[in-house]
């Protein structure tokens, strides 16, 4: 089932005329408009370098606008105290190409880890912990460590720990980046079926072939503006092109 | 929920320590390697100011010569009146015969003592005086007083006192100069000793910072390290230095005889609370702005 996102209720991001320039003096965005409203599936596209990674960046607040507004749920990013943003963090699930799982610890202690720091108790976090790797199929692989999963398993973990919080939000930058193609379409179900619960979902990606298949919101990114924001939108063949012509 | 954090810190920093041997044992034998060397400092410190104090009970008694002629009453009425100098703790009245028997009595005066005939010795007055700064005035108000030998009024060297005050002074500075130093150099050590463990943890720390972890969260496990670090740190260099001082104590004594220094077993127990403490607060500072640059969100 596709949920169709509701554009007339009140966005729960927002991007205003937001400019972001590093100090090494990159433009990395130039007067971004953007609004995603509560149960969105939104892909960023783009070329490599085009601002995908500033936006996941900002939705996570590892960077602050230089120019702009970005509000997030009503609250604005940009005025948030730095005591606040572990708390706005527990709202947000995030999946990164490289997984970002802790090599140390095994599935069940790297999932478990997103409710520890939430200082929940033991035994509420083997309820949940169970209950996402039952969501991502990883069941009986509790005790293994990450160097002994496929990149599509370590993905899963990555996955069931940014849902087992029950977040509102999904930041996903470029998730199946590092997976081939069988396995990427399987954590794309995933993150369908995640949506599908309610979750909000900003996912930035290079895969044509799967923003072309699913046919949900393309906002496509081209050296720092949006050029092009889709409600049912496909990979468009430019950005394939100029990206050919930059390798 | 505090309890629950402060568990998930311990199990945390034991895991950890264990997990990195390598850089924890590091950082044990460089805050060990400090910790010897501040407790070296603490324990020569204590040993010369046990020396010192066998000098100064020495220098702050003199001795008042009685002339022969001072008739007695005479003698009581100044040991009164510097018994009743709040300077002064004690006088002791040393008749002639006294003096003599104690004269005779010194193993080093054996051949000189059978060469006496009759009693040269004069009759005098030992004063103990409280304060080693006072010892100068007392023996100048015994100068002035009239019942006092003349050709050898007292036995106060004024130039010996003057340099052991300076000596001791300068002992003092030079021992807090040093840990001092100590301090800083162990500091700037631990800090990047951990730094280099918390280098080799910095996707973990990026995780929890992701995953909405608070500031002291990810550093409460690192600041516990720190401190487990220093506090086996301080064991370690506690026995070491346990276990030396009292060979080096008596190595030294029979090798330099003349400086009275002395083992004090009950000097370890206050040793032991120094190096624990400074090794957990070492390994504790160490840690909190070891890990700052990558906790800060």
């Amino acid at each position: 089932m596709v949920l169709t996102p509701d554009f007339a209720t009140r966005p729960v991001i927002s991007f205003q005329h937001v400019h972001k320039t590093y100090s090494t003096g990159t433009e990395a965005l130039r007067d971004v408009n953007l609004e995603v409203p509560e149960g969105d599936f939104l892909f960023l596209v783009g070329p490599s370098g085009a601002g995908k990674s500033t936006v996941v960046r900002l939705l996570i607040r590892e960077e602050k606008p230089s120019k702009g507004k970005i509000f997030v749920d009503g609250v604005e990013l940009g005025r948030m105290k730095r005591r606040r943003l572990p708390h706005y963090r527990r709202k947000v699930g995030l999946v990164f190409q490289d997984f970002k799982l802790l090599p140390n610890l095994t599935v069940y202690e790297n999932i478990a880890f997103a409710l520890r720091v939430l200082g929940e108790p033991d035994q509420h976090i083997r309820a949940r912990v169970a209950e996402a790797l039952d969501t991502v199929s990883l069941y009986g692989k509790e005790n293994t460590y990450p160097a002994n999963l496929s990149g599509g398993e370590q993905q899963r973990v990555a996955i069931a720990r940014a849902l087992v919080h029950a977040p509102r939000f999904i930041i996903a930058d470029e998730p199946t980046g590092n997976l081939d193609p069988a396995t990427a379409w399987e954590i794309m179900q995933l993150f369908l079926r995640i949506n599908a619960r309610g979750a909000t979902v900003v996912m930035a990606t290079h895969n044509r072939e799967i923003v072309d298949l699913l046919r949900r919101r393309v906002v496509a990114i081209d050296a720092g503006q949006i050029a092009r924001d889709d409600r049912s939108g496909r990979y468009h063949d430019d950005f394939a092109k100029s990206e050919v012509r930059a390798q | 929920m505090i309890l629950r954090n402060l568990k998930f810190a311990l199990n945390s920093a034991w895991q950890s320590f264990w997990r990195n041997l390598a850089v924890s044992l590091a950082a044990v034998l460089s805050i060990t390697l400090i910790l010897i060397l501040a407790g070296i400092n603490l324990l020569v410190g204590h040993a010369l100011s046990q020396v010192l104090d066998g000098f100064r009970a020495k220098v702050s008694e003199i001795s008042v010569n009685v002339s022969d002629d001072t008739p007695l009453a005479s003698v009581y009425d100044f040991k009164d009146q510097l018994a009743a100098d709040p300077r002064v703790v004690s006088v002791r009245f040393v008749t002639k015969d006294e003096a003599l028997t104690q004269f005779k009595s010194d193993p080093q005066n054996l051949i000189l003592a059978q060469q006496i005939e009759g009693n040269p010795l004069d009759a005098k007055l030992d004063v103990q005086v409280r304060n080693l700064n006072d010892v100068a005035a007392v023996d100048s108000m015994a100068r002035q007083w009239s019942g006092v030998d003349p050709t050898d009024p007292t036995n106060y060297q004024g130039d010996f006192v003057n340099r052991m005050l300076q000596l001791s002074q300068w002992l003092e500075l030079a021992g807090v100069g040093l840990l001092v130093v100590l301090l800083i150099v162990s500091v700037v050590i631990v800090m990047n000793t951990i730094r280099t463990a918390v280098y080799h943890r910095r996707k973990e720390i990026e995780v929890m910072k992701l995953v909405g972890a608070t500031e002291w969260f990810v550093r409460g496990p690192f600041v516990i390290e720190g401190v487990m670090t220093g506090l086996i740190a301080a064991a370690i260099a506690l026995a070491l230095l346990a276990v030396g001082y009292e060979p080096v104590v008596s190595r030294f004594k029979s090798d330099i005889g003349f400086i009275p220094l002395s083992y004090d077993p009950a000097f370890i127990s206050s040793l032991a609370r120094d190096l624990l403490l400074a090794g957990a607060m070492l390994g504790a500072l160490g840690s909190y702005i070891g890990v700052r640059r990558y906790v800060r969100i």
